[in-house]
């Protein structure tokens, strides 16, 4: 498992095209695609991305609510369809992209 | 707390565990991009596609939110975290008095808490609530708590049929949400044998105790039965045609006098708790004060998804009693109804029944016993109803079972019925509605009739084949039907308060226009049925008149007429005092008097009723009205007088006894205020309902 986050991140970081773009731009490349969002309280959605303000505030849709059953981890965990949600910048604590390896992973790179 | 790229690689580790990304990819961490790009972000810019809708986006669940989110971690993360914290122990307490007094306080919570649930809020938030009931193999080894938890289980289940069955629950659609919470029948049924079972054990404990524990089980005893009588008597009423009906009223007073030594019992278990404020008390969902243990409103919160959760307070538990007393009389109500094939009588028990405004649980088994399988009462078809009430026989002609107008009346009285068992607001807006569907088919069968008359052979009478004859009388009857609805209709709006005391007199002018039109229907049947009575009688020499029938459409035809004496008593006096200015006149700086009455009376308008344009013939026939024009009086002493007649007749029947001498009072203060107004004209006059709930009576006081 921790291999397949490192070679999440490997990949972002091997790839270097399209890094000539701005992150507004390379943010717009993301719309539509399957994001999931992990919040504070221990919680995942995963759903489409529709919008993102200035405050980091995301919009997804058509969200699946991951959630563990109990507070120990790990634990199995239940799931729920929710829609359209908000979810504010200050409770959310991690944010991924589902990208294919053969993708062209550039846009999520940051410039240097 | 952890730092940030710690916690995120934590929580890829988790999630690459169980949400898995597609088919040859990976989740990349996209948090730094984010947060660049907000930095260059425009303040009030966004980053979204074409399809984004602002509007669309506003009704996005705003996660972490207490008032949107239902996922939101609370106390516990699941039911089975909650059971091995130790917040729902089994047994509740090793010392087994203080285990039944716990236990006591979770059947008065259960019973706040079911109260609540028929009030219109989630299962999932009210009885659902308690980890016992949620779980109830866990209490095997606790008879009492676990016969009682499948007891509930059982009773919810009996509910949610009949309201889900007679879906009465328009406006509380949350009612019959389930929502996947366990519901097992069978083995909930067993619950009623073995809590059969404890009561018998309690009472034998309760010969050879001391006596503080004595008093517990005491109050136990004086509950048990209760609950088992309640799901007995749900059972019974369910039983098809009203064949259980005679029992359940055994089992409801029952449970009305258990519930009385129930609210007895409070008193001592109250005793033991001196610290509790009053105030609390009131509030309290159990009868001792103190909180019941395995309760967690939050719990099933998830369940209630797509719904927002909702902020709810369960109902105290004197109120819940208060509310089962009021259930109870709601059901013997319909316990002792008399299942009389005859249609008027269903309507008067219907419209007496709506009076004590009943709840969702009691309309819905109204409902349900009313229309079953599109017969009333499920015995008789609504064409030997509505024969009968002219006193004709069905019997003989089989054909007319499959007319398509017969069948199309039998769906509209079906509808009816439902109709008149749903809650007031609902109903009225019903009303309206159907009343045009009846005048579309009053003028569809009217046509059809008439065709069919005028190629009549005179050789299908002789046959013995009535039917057209019976089509012919059911069509002239069906006026009276889409009257009676209008002026329901149009009574139901003082219920609602939906008149401002301005408007009085347009709608006491179309009540009377209404009610004219209905008392001369019903006079129009009284002929029909006199008729062929004779006819009757003639044919066979020992054939005897229904004289009871007669005289009780005779009398509810006088009935009407002192209706009308009074609304139209009431149009003409409300017109003359708008018109010498001794009253308020309909003009408001928003609608004018037209355009208020065309709000009220639209639907009575599309309906054509009356044929003629309403308003005009409204405002010419008040606007001359003066205080010295004397049949004013005449309206009144008209009424008072027939009430004064038909008293007698109605003797036998307390409810409309007193509707009667309600509509005599309303004649009589109505005349003396009339004197005393036209003596001084500047008196000042206002209209109260305390005779009757939908004739005014003038009040007249000095400025």
């Amino acid at each position: 498992m921790e291999q397949a986050a490192q070679r999440s991140s490997t990949i972002v970081a091997s790839t270097s095209e399209g890094s000539n773009l701005d992150p507004i731009s390379r943010v717009r490349k993301l719309l539509f695609r399957q994001m999931l969002v992990g919040i504070k309280d221990g919680r995942f959605f995963l759903g489409n991305f529709h919008c993102i303000d200035k405050q980091g505030n995301i919009i997804l849709q058509d969200t699946v609510e991951y959630r563990s059953i109990r507070r120990s981890s790990p634990s199995p965990t239940e799931q729920r369809c929710l829609g359209m949600i908000l979810i504010p910048s200050s409770c959310r604590t991690s944010c991924h992209v589902d990208c294919s390896i053969e993708e062209q992973l550039s846009l999520i790179q940051l410039k240097d | 707390m952890k730092p940030v790229g710690e916690e995120e690689s934590s929580s890829s580790i988790h999630h690459d565990s169980s949400i898995p990304s597609g088919d040859n990819s990976v989740w990349a961490d996209v948090s730094p991009l984010l947060s660049a790009a907000c930095t260059d972000l425009q303040e009030g810019e966004l980053i979204n596609g074409d399809n984004f809708n602002l509007f669309a986006a506003m009704s996005a669940l705003e996660i972490m939110d207490p008032k949107m989110d239902s996922g939101m971690v609370s106390t516990f993360y699941s039911i089975d975290e909650a059971i091995e914290s130790g917040f729902a122990p089994v047994p509740i307490s090793s010392d087994s008095t203080v285990n039944v007094q716990s236990i006591i306080d979770i059947m008065d919570h259960l019973l706040a808490c079911e109260a609540t649930w028929h009030m219109g809020h989630s299962l999932a938030q009210t009885v659902f609530s308690c980890i016992y009931v949620l779980r109830p193999e866990r209490t095997s080894s606790q008879a009492l708590l676990h016969s009682y938890c499948r007891v509930i289980r059982a009773t919810c289940r009996a509910v949610v049929s009949v309201v889900s069955d007679a879906r009465t629950n328009e406006e509380e659609d949350l009612f019959t949400m389930t929502y996947g919470l366990p519901f097992s029948g069978d083995e909930d049924a067993k619950g009623l044998l073995l809590l059969n079972a404890v009561e018998e054990t309690i009472c034998r404990q309760l010969r050879a105790c001391k006596a503080t524990r004595r008093r517990v089980l005491e109050a136990l005893v004086t509950c048990l039965p209760s609950f088992m009588h309640f799901l007995h008597a749900l059972n019974c009423m369910r039983r098809p045609q009203g064949r259980g009906l005679e029992l359940a009223r055994k089992h409801i007073a029952y449970c009305i006098s258990e519930l009385d030594s129930v609210l007895e019992s409070e008193d001592f278990l109250r005793l033991n708790i001196v610290e509790n404020g009053g105030n609390e008390i009131e509030e309290s969902t159990t009868a001792s004060g103190r909180s019941p243990i395995g309760f967690d409103p939050t719990l099933n919160k998830r369940l209630s998804a797509p719904t927002p959760p909702r902020a709810i307070k369960l109902l105290s538990w004197k109120k819940a009693i208060d509310y089962y007393v009021k259930l109870l009389h709601n059901l013997d109500q319909i316990c002792v109804f008399s299942l009389e094939p005859d249609l008027e009588a269903v309507l008067q028990f219907l419209i007496q029944f709506q009076k004590s405004s009943p709840d969702l649980v009691a309309r819905a088994h109204l409902q349900l016993l009313l229309v079953q399988d599109g017969k009333l009462y499920g015995r008789d078809t609504f064409l030997t109803i509505c024969a009968r009430s002219l006193a004709l026989d069905v019997s003989k002609n089989h054909g007319l079972h499959t007319n398509e107008y017969i069948l199309q009346l039998n769906q509209l009285m079906v509808n009816l019925l439902k109709i008149l068992c749903a809650n007031t607001p609902w109903q009225r807006r019903k009303l309206g509605k159907i009343l045009n569907d009846w005048s579309i088919f009053h003028v569809q069968m009217g046509i059809a009739v008439g065709q069919m008359m005028q190629h009549d052979t005179s050789r299908a009478s002789k046959n013995g084949d009535k039917s057209l004859l019976i089509l012919n009388h059911i069509y002239g009857g069906l006026d009276e039907q889409i009257n009676w609805v209008a002026i329901r209709f149009l009574m139901l709006g003082f219920d609602l308060d939906l008149y401002s005391p301005s408007e009085y007199c347009m709608v006491y002018w179309y009540m009377y226009i209404i009610l004219w039109k209905l008392a001369e229907r019903a006079r129009f049947r009284v002929l029909i049925v006199v008729n062929t009575e004779e006819r009757k009688a003639k044919r066979n020499k020992e054939y005897s008149r229904d004289m009871a029938r007669e005289d009780r459409i005779s009398l509810w035809v006088l009935f009407l007429k002192c209706q009308t004496c009074l609304a139209q008593g009431l149009t003409v006096m409300i017109a003359a005092l708008r018109n010498e200015g001794m009253c308020l006149k309909s003009q408001g700086p928003f609608n004018t008097e037209n355009e208020k009455f065309i709000q009220h009376f639209e639907l009575l308008q599309k309906a054509s009723l009356p044929e003629y344009d309403a308003y005009e013939s409204f405002s010419k026939s008040t606007s001359h009205a003066r205080l010295d024009y004397l049949p004013m009086y005449e309206y009144f002493h008209d009424a008072q007088k027939i009430a004064k007649d038909i008293k007698v007749g109605y003797a036998n029947d307390p409810d409309k006894l007193a509707e009667v001498q309600g509509l005599e009072k309303v004649a009589e203060r109505n005349i003396v205020a009339v004197n005393l107004f036209c003596q001084d004209r500047s008196l000042k006059v206002s209209f109260e309902f305390t005779h009757h709930p939908y004739f005014a009576t003038a009040v007249v006081r000095r400025s």
